[in-house]
């Protein structure tokens, strides 16, 4: 059985290690063009920050690939795959035929296609090489400007200040975060930005970056101007698959795939920031970028691969995080239609000093806000997955419980 | 191979296993000692309703297989220990980012200061199934201090297993459809009410 793997992430690691222990034989061949050990992609913004030394990135054993028998092509890209042919070709013009092939490409960070976009200076979050080039020029004191307010845009902003510099994000949604977050929450963020130094502006969108060689200022559709030499953008990823062929595979935002991560063809599966699968609390396809979808995700791809018939049931986008002492966690659904079939329910500490949102779609847990006091979130989590009628009710879950409180239900 | 069981009707909510489980965490590995630690040795095993007979949970990591929390761990700080299954978090690498609070489907993921840790940082913490007390020939701490046998260390319980493969079932929609979840709330629900029911009969 000849396997080839595409990418090097998260999604593509738990897949060689299911591969492997199922079918101890096969020939296995990665292809990615980072060139790097597996690495955790999500702490690159704290090697950013200064809190984290690159040595604590890699996630396995400078032996891994050899432990587990991997052929290993770095440096290329996937330019384009031939399902009748069962092969893909690099950009180097080398073919590799496969049995099964993985794609577990990730995502691409979306650029801004204004008018000096190209200028030195403009930076994306997303790899460990985005890091090395934006290292020598964080500067104490110098001015920094971060486009866009999602989950990239936080952590961008964040490690910028740590380092000391001026940091502006401007964001185009009426709050920060606002895919994931209700206004409350968002307003809750945007105090603890401002509060931290960050200078935050809603509502605006980039114009142009200016500048003769390099960046030396952002201006905003207002008109208005901020000088910097240092930009990132954050405005989310786009699932990596230019090389695959829309007439045979189907696709939406990212490879469409089955609960056995299969896509429309035979022997091809995705995993991943690339895949788009049933979304638990949508009830629709969606393409949940998150580490423990990838992994999750790349896990089943890789048993299936390996002949075993595993599935997965359904993907569900969700996020922690931790911003300056306060704690954000938000699974699935948090911003439902007010119309329609969901209700909200909400509970907030008389001092502030917590809030919790449930979303329900009819007697279904579809969605949950939470600041402060996450611990019992994953519970939150497994009852959203099952998608089962709640038999307790939902308002005893907006308040803090226990399993001994759900035992005297 | 002999593994901590959990027997809740037997629980009277003592909390001794929280007391006996901080003390064995803590640097000093005995009570009296322990008392005066800072950072405070906190227990990696949760009763609440606590003097409330036959409402106690003594609720512990299950250590899953496969474990939702090292799927998501963002810095691998999470690891299965092959010899005995047990999950482990590695407080060197934990970033304290709660990836594995919302993963864990039975809460037990708790986050406090430690003194395993590098200069006693705040890291995630959570049931070791007392590896060191077992290498030593020792029970685990909350087995140990159990008086009621609602923790006891054995051979895997066949009939809960079963239960629990059961339960497992009766969620998937096709009856066999492997999932990554353990049951957890559906698990406990049924065994809850399972209970009630022999609790029922054991009144009349
Ligand atoms: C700064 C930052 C912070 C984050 N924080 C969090 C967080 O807190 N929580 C969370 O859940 N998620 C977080 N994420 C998201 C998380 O990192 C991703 O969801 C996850 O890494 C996706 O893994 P993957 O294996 O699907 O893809 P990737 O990690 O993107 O890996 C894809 C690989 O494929 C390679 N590749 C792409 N195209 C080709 C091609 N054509 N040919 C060959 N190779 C190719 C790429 O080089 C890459 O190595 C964060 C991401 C970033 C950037
Ligand atoms: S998910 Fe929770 S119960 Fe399962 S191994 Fe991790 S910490 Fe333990």
């Amino acid at each position: 059985m000849k396997y080839v793997i595409i990418g090097n992430g998260i999604a593509a690691t738990c897949a060689l290690e299911a591969i492997r222990r199922l079918d101890s034989h096969g020939r296995l061949t990665l292809i990615s063009d980072e060139d790097n050990l597996p690495y955790s992609r999500p702490l690159i913004s704290h090697l950013l920050a200064g809190t984290l030394p690159a040595a604590k990135l890699p996630l396995r054993p400078p032996s891994f690939y050899d432990d587990l028998g991997v052929e290993t092509v770095f440096g290329h890209r996937v330019d384009s795959l031939d399902p009748t042919a069962k092969t893909v070709r690099t950009t180097a013009g080398k073919t590799f035929s496969y049995d099964r092939l993985l794609i577990a490409t990730g995502g691409d960070p979306r650029g801004l296609a204004v008018p000096g976009h190209r200028l030195p200076g403009i930076f994306f979050l997303r790899r460990l090489a985005d890091v090395r080039q934006l290292l020598p020029l964080v500067g104490e004191g110098s001015e920094a400007v971060v486009l866009g307010g999602g989950l990239v845009g936080f952590k961008a902003a964040e490690a910028l200040r740590c380092r000391g510099l001026r940091v502006t994000m401007v964001i185009r949604s009426p709050w920060p975060l606002a895919l994931q977050v209700d206004e409350f929450t968002g307003r809750l963020l945007l105090d603890r930005l401002r509060q931290h130094g960050i200078r935050v502006l809603l509502g605006r969108e980039v114009k142009e970056f200016a500048g003769r060689e390099r960046l030396a200022k952002v201006v905003l559709d207002d008109g208005r101007e901020i000088s910097a030499g240092l930009a990132v953008i954050g405005k989310g990823v786009r699932p990596a698959i230019d090389f695959v062929p829309a007439a045979s595979i189907k696709t939406n935002q990212g490879i469409l795939v089955d609960e056995c991560l299969q896509t429309s063809v035979a022997d091809v599966y995705a995993a991943g920031d690339a895949a788009e699968m049933w979304d638990l609390a949508y009830q629709e396809p969606r393409v949940n970028a998150i580490w423990p979808e990838a992994a999750a995700q790349g896990l089943t791809a890789g048993r299936n691969l390996a002949g075993r018939r595993a599935r997965y049931p359904g993907s569900l986008g969700r996020n922690v995080i931790r911003f300056f002492t306060l704690d954000l966690l938000t699974i699935g659904r948090t911003n439902p239609p007010p119309d329609g079939p969901y209700r909200q329910l909400t509970a907030a500490a008389p001092d502030g000093s917590w809030y919790r949102k449930l979303v329900l779609h009819r007697d279904r847990l579809v969605g949950a806000i939470l600041v402060n006091r996450i611990e019992d979130g994953g519970i939150l989590q497994a009852v959203i997955r099952q998608q089962r009628l709640l038999r307790l009710p939902p308002a005893k879950l907006l308040d803090r419980w226990s399993w001994s409180e759900l035992w005297q239900l | 191979m002999k593994k901590v069981q959990v027997h809740p009707e037997r629980c009277l909510g003592c909390r001794q296993c929280m007391f006996a489980c901080a003390a064995a965490h803590s640097r000093s590995q005995e009570a009296v000692g322990a008392l005066a630690e800072q950072p405070r040795p906190r227990a990696r095993v949760h009763v609440a309703a606590a003097g409330r007979h036959y409402l106690g949970f003594p609720n512990r990591c299950h250590h899953c297989e496969p474990a939702p929390c090292l799927l998501a761990c963002l810095p691998g700080a999470i690891s299965r220990e092959p010899a005995t299954g047990t999950v482990m978090i590695d407080p060197d690498l934990c970033i304290n980012c709660a990836s594995c609070a919302m993963a864990c489907p039975f809460g037990v993921l708790r986050y406090a200061a430690d003194w395993t840790a590098p200069a006693a940082k705040t890291v995630a913490i959570k049931c070791d199934n007392c590896l060191d007390r077992q290498l030593a020939g020792r029970l685990p701490a909350c087995v140990e201090a159990c008086k009621t046998g609602a923790l006891t260390f054995e051979e895997s319980d066949v009939a809960l297993e079963r239960k629990s493969r059961e339960v497992a079932r009766s969620l998937a929609v096709d009856g066999e459809r492997e999932t990554l979840l353990p049951p957890t709330v559906a698990l406990l629900l049924e065994m809850k009410n399972g209970l009630a029911a022999s609790n029922d009969a054991a009144d009349q």
